[in-house]
């Protein structure tokens, strides 16, 4: 945190903020889905609340963007009317470290389309460890079981990573984001060509 | 001023008790214990907090849906059970006992969270809870502060979003008719809103730090919060409401710990 220049941290917190916004509306999407089919309805979207560690890391690059940012989002997600409580900050921790686990074995340094999709996976592993129990996943059929773990992990890649990048790519080329690291790449690749 | 105690809390303490009773929680598994509870926790944020019941049953009624589908999931795709004899009938449906105790116990116990998650929302101010977040938790103001910025940009963005339709509605771009139409334009409103509200955030940060902003844990603070022994008094009361209602499992013969039931 010490080597974080507050715009970043600002930057960080409204991505956050706004992204728990948009994970709030998503969420009687969730539920829709997740009564008609059961818990497995959840899956098919669930990428989408991960979608702010991808952003935030990708943009900011630096060590705890990725939980920092996911954690800030769960908790104003739950500020602005998630009723699942405080709980869900410790689902945003969870989620948070899956995607910050690929980043850090990257040493902070890989940021390209196969590493925010992974950090997608990242999430999604994690996060269904904790559904697991929390939920109780493990009264289902193994079958069923595996099934929701696989859809959660395409869903993290495709929507968190392919998703989130495409976002970020195009925020960058409005010129916003000249002064933090993906800003800075988009400009030397300019100059470069 | 009983029916304003619990908006009178300390928010983390109250955040911290809401947890370690989920905690909790999730190591029962008797349909009993979550339903007894669930019960208790409306009762005491109707008696002690100020809370709108209209509002708290809308709020609730999601929570009832997926505990439903969470029943009929839990019965249908159940685990093979260990004893397949003893079965109970469900309407025209026969299941075996162990699954209907185990889904009934699941459904209930999100009940249970959701009382207890509703408890919080209904009687906690959100920048009250940052702020003691801060102050109690050593949550960095950097944080805290770019949080309770972001916060204070909502309002703005919805602004912004109408002036974004406006303006597509000027120029003439259609609007999205179906569902699919609509995903393909969302980036039309969705990087204008995250562009201007980058655009902002860069500006506040700036305004902080040239009023002189460092980000430094020993500041002081308008709005001090404490903790008093009101907030563990409420800590160890919910608590105890626990260990009665286990006790009363326990006497009536429902309970049951986790012991492998998954």
């Amino acid at each position: 945190m010490a080597h974080w220049r507050l715009k970043e941290i600002v930057i960080m917190s409204v991505l956050a903020v706004v992204f728990g916004v948009v994970y709030l509306f998503f969420l009687p999407v969730g539920n829709m889905l997740a009564a008609l089919m059961g818990p497995i309805g959840y899956e098919f979207i669930f990428g989408i609340w991960f979608i702010v560690s991808i952003i935030a890391a990708y943009i900011i690059r630096k060590p705890g963007a990725a939980f920092l940012s996911e954690t800030i989002a769960a908790t104003v997600e739950m500020l602005l009317g998630n009723a699942t409580g405080p709980i869900i900050i410790l689902v945003g921790i969870i989620q948070g470290l899956g995607a910050e686990a690929v980043f850090a074995a990257t040493r902070w340094k890989h940021y390209n389309l196969p590493v925010l999709m992974l950090a997608g996976v990242g999430s999604a592993i994690f996060s269904f460890v904790w559904g697991y129990f929390y939920s109780g996943y493990a009264a289902f059929g193994t079958g069923y079981v595996i099934s929701m773990l696989l859809l959660r992990m395409a869903s993290g890649a495709i929507i968190a990573g392919v998703l989130g990048k495409s976002i970020s790519d195009a925020l960058a080329k409005t010129g916003v984001l000249s002064s933090f690291a993906l800003g800075k790449e988009e400009r030397k690749k300019k100059v470069a060509s | 001023m009983m029916t304003m105690l619990l908006n009178q809390l300390n928010p983390s303490i109250k955040a911290l008790t809401v947890i370690v009773m989920i905690f909790a929680l999730t190591l029962v598994f008797d349909p009993f214990t979550p339903l007894v509870y669930c019960l208790f926790t409306i009762a005491i944020t109707f008696m002690f907090g100020k809370v709108d019941g209209k509002k708290y049953f809308l709020y609730f009624l999601p929570f009832f849906l997926i505990a439903i589908g969470m029943l009929w999931t839990t019965l249908v795709f159940a685990d093979a059970p260990k004893n397949a004899a003893n079965t109970v009938q469900i309407f025209l449906w026969e299941f075996p006992k162990e699954d209907v105790v185990v889904a009934f116990s699941l459904a209930l116990r999100m009940l249970a969270f959701a009382s207890l998650s509703l408890l919080f929302i209904f009687t906690t101010n959100m920048v009250d809870f940052i702020l003691s977040l801060m102050q109690q938790c050593k949550l960095p103001p950097k944080i805290a502060y770019g949080v309770l910025a972001g916060y204070r940009f909502l309002p703005l963005m919805k602004e912004e979003l109408g002036q974004i339709r406006a303006a597509h509605q000027v120029r003439g771009v259609n609007r999205a008719t179906n569902i699919k139409e609509s995903i393909q334009q969302y980036k039309r409103f969705v990087i204008p809103l995250l562009a201007g509200a980058i655009r902002k955030a860069e500006r506040t940060a700036v305004a902080m730090e040239s009023k002189g902003f460092t980000g430094d844990k020993h500041r002081t603070f308008y709005r001090p919060f404490t903790l008093s022994w009101k907030d563990w008094a409420f800590f160890l009361f919910m608590f105890l409401i626990l260990f009665i209602t286990i006790f009363a499992s326990i006497q009536l013969e429902y309970f049951q710990w986790y012991k492998g039931q998954l």
